[in-house]
């Protein structure tokens, strides 16, 4: 830190103006934003001698807060590092200081306080109410400016540690306090395209980065450890000109543990776990991994999830097995599972009175994805269905299963109707025109979880990943409450 | 300030290809197909024209696009290749 002799700042018009040119005096910190400041500015505005206003503020921010209150002694601005502010530990505004010829501080205000102004500044002031006023929070307790005078969210842009949102830097201690005591050596595997390794230490540092709290990092964890399963292919999502992303659905007491969000607004925004983790996932693919959007990953468009897709299963609302129960793990353990997958498609229902109605329309909105006449898909499409579709389901006696058969045997057309204009399978091609093609190869390829509000009749397919042969991976989440 | 680096800075740097050669006659050339749609029109051209000027061509084929090549796959062409060719198409 600069000792105060030494401090340059700007006067209003932006020229440089040592600090040290106004010792022996006082100085009255202050900024526009806090009431105080402006109270105590008008208040003193008609002094003449030894005081300056050295604001926190740029020049043109700092002259229109002398024009606002009028004040007629000098004025500085601090540009970006407060170095005046810092130099003299200024925590609270209006703060006036006292200083001798060497800039050595002899009393100090804090706030607004009439009588305590007129002894340091030995003048009488006008005698107004209030005549004392606390102060309000400096700026250099809330910018983001470290000492040296670096923006430490604008460094981490420049070092490339971010997905295109600000970030928490991953400093030593946030990092250690996210790794929790686990070894932050131990390797999860290497990241593709470029193969970077994801040890623990990195990956915590991706959590970090994202905003995760380290009750989160578990499933952080399992959710990178999924995506690193050979058998999801992330090589093939992470460089592919689709735009699909990786998807993770939590299922497990762990959800209520860390308050994942499972209900209104079940795909987002605003929930900070559900944010995060899926983030941290994305960022690990993209940093450690080196899937950069625009660089190894060719994307054409990608799409918003793929900055965070992270869903909490809403098994309170569910009567079925919740999806990692299906997938072969125990009820009360806790799991992610991994879907390649693109953007969700919103379904609108709110008329259909019968199970097979509603499935009719839950399964004729895949046709939207991927591509219109592209008969039969051939990798999975993942259902996000809301408690009000589940509770019509569930009042007629429908399990899981059932809804599963009925959207596949909804949804077929004649292999004639697929040959349009637009590009479609072999299988079309090869058909007689009669045949019935379905919208997918096997019911299987339908996944199915339940999330979102009790109220309002809208569930979500989110459409496939063709190509990459990207099975869906449930990896169990090492977890203690 | 000390940061932990979320980026592995010892992933190896790409490695930059042999100089191309100043003719093909007579050179090991392998076609690598990706197994995308329609690569295999794409690199039929390519061995017509390649076998005009007088090179062996040779065939190769990966199970997928969307994976890296198999180990025996990679291997086959270093050990009896002069040349490759990895193309693809859609």
């Amino acid at each position: 830190m600069a000792p105060a002799e030494e401090i340059v700042l700007s006067n209003i018009t932006g020229g440089s103006a040592p600090l040290s040119e106004f010792f022996p005096g006082v100085l009255v910190f202050a900024h526009s934003d806090c009431p105080t400041s402006l109270l105590a500015l008008r208040r003193l505005a008609g002094v003449s001698n030894g005081i300056v206003l050295v604001a926190e503020e740029e020049p043109a921010a700092a002259a229109r807060l002398a024009r606002r209150t009028r004040v007629e002694f000098p004025v500085l601005s601090q540009a970006a590092g407060l170095a005046a502010s810092r130099a003299f530990e200024i925590e609270t505004v209006p703060t006036a200081v006292r200083v001798d010829a060497r800039g050595r501080v002899e009393e100090t205000v804090v706030g607004w306080d009439h009588g305590a102004y007129e002894r340091l500044l030995d003048t009488s002031l006008p005698r107004e109410e209030p005549v004392w006023k606390p102060g309000c929070a400096s700026r250099t307790m809330h910018d983001w400016t470290d000492a040296e005078g670096l923006d430490v969210i604008e460094d981490m842009f420049e070092r490339g540690w971010t997905d295109g949102l600000p970030v928490v830097p991953p400093t030593r201690e946030r990092v250690e306090t996210m790794l929790g005591g686990r070894d932050p050596t131990r390797s999860l595997g290497h990241v593709p395209p470029t193969l970077g390794e994801a040890t623990l230490e990195r990956v915590a540092a991706c959590a970090v980065l994202a905003g995760c709290r380290p009750e989160y990092f578990p499933v952080v964890v399992a959710a990178v450890e999924a995506a690193l399963d050979p058998a999801f292919n992330l090589n093939g999502q992470a460089v592919t000109t689709q735009p699909a992303g990786q998807v993770i659905v939590v299922n497990g007491p762990v959800r209520n543990a860390i308050g994942l969000n499972t209900e209104m607004g079940a795909l987002g925004p605003g929930f900070r776990p559900n944010l995060t983790i899926g983030r941290a996932l994305r960022l690990v693919v993209a940093l450690t991994g080196g899937g950069y959007p625009g660089r190894l990953d060719r994307a054409t468009l990608g799409h918003p999830g793929k900055l965070s897709f992270c869903i909490a299963e809403n098994e309170e609302a569910s009567p079925w097995e919740p999806l990692h129960v299906e997938r072969g793990l125990p009820r009360g353990s806790s799991a992610v599972t991994l879907v390649a997958a693109d953007a969700p498609l919103s379904i609108s229902d709110h008329r259909s009175r019968t199970p097979e109605h509603l499935a009719a329309t839950l399964g004729w909105a895949a046709v939207a994805s991927w591509s219109p006449f592209w008969w039969p898909l051939d990798t999975h499409s993942l259902y996000v269905l809301c408690p009000e579709h589940v509770d019509l389901f569930h009042a007629h006696g429908w399990e899981k299963e059932r809804v599963r058969l009925a959207l596949y045997e909804a949804v077929r057309r004649p292999a004639g109707e697929l040959r349009g204009p637009g590009e479609t399978t072999a299988r079309v091609l090869a058909a007689p025109p009669e045949e019935e093609i379905p919208r997918w190869d096997d019911p299987a390829r339908i996944l199915v979880v339940v999330a979102g509000g009790p109220a309002g009749r809208f569930s979500a397919v989110l459409g496939p990943c063709l190509g990459m042969d990207a099975e869906v991976v449930t990896k169990e989440v090492e977890w203690s409450t | 300030m000390e940061y932990v680096s979320p980026i592995d800075t010892s992933t190896r740097p790409p490695e930059a290809p042999n100089a191309r050669p100043p003719e093909i006659a007579g050179r090991r050339v392998w076609l690598l197909d990706i197994a995308k749609n329609r690569s295999a029109e794409f690199l039929d051209r390519l061995e017509q024209l390649l076998s005009g000027e007088g090179a062996k061509v040779r065939r190769a084929r990966k199970p997928t696009f969307s994976k890296p090549a198999p180990e025996e796959v990679i291997e086959k062409i270093v050990l009896h290749g002069d040349l490759a060719v990895e193309a693809l198409a859609d």
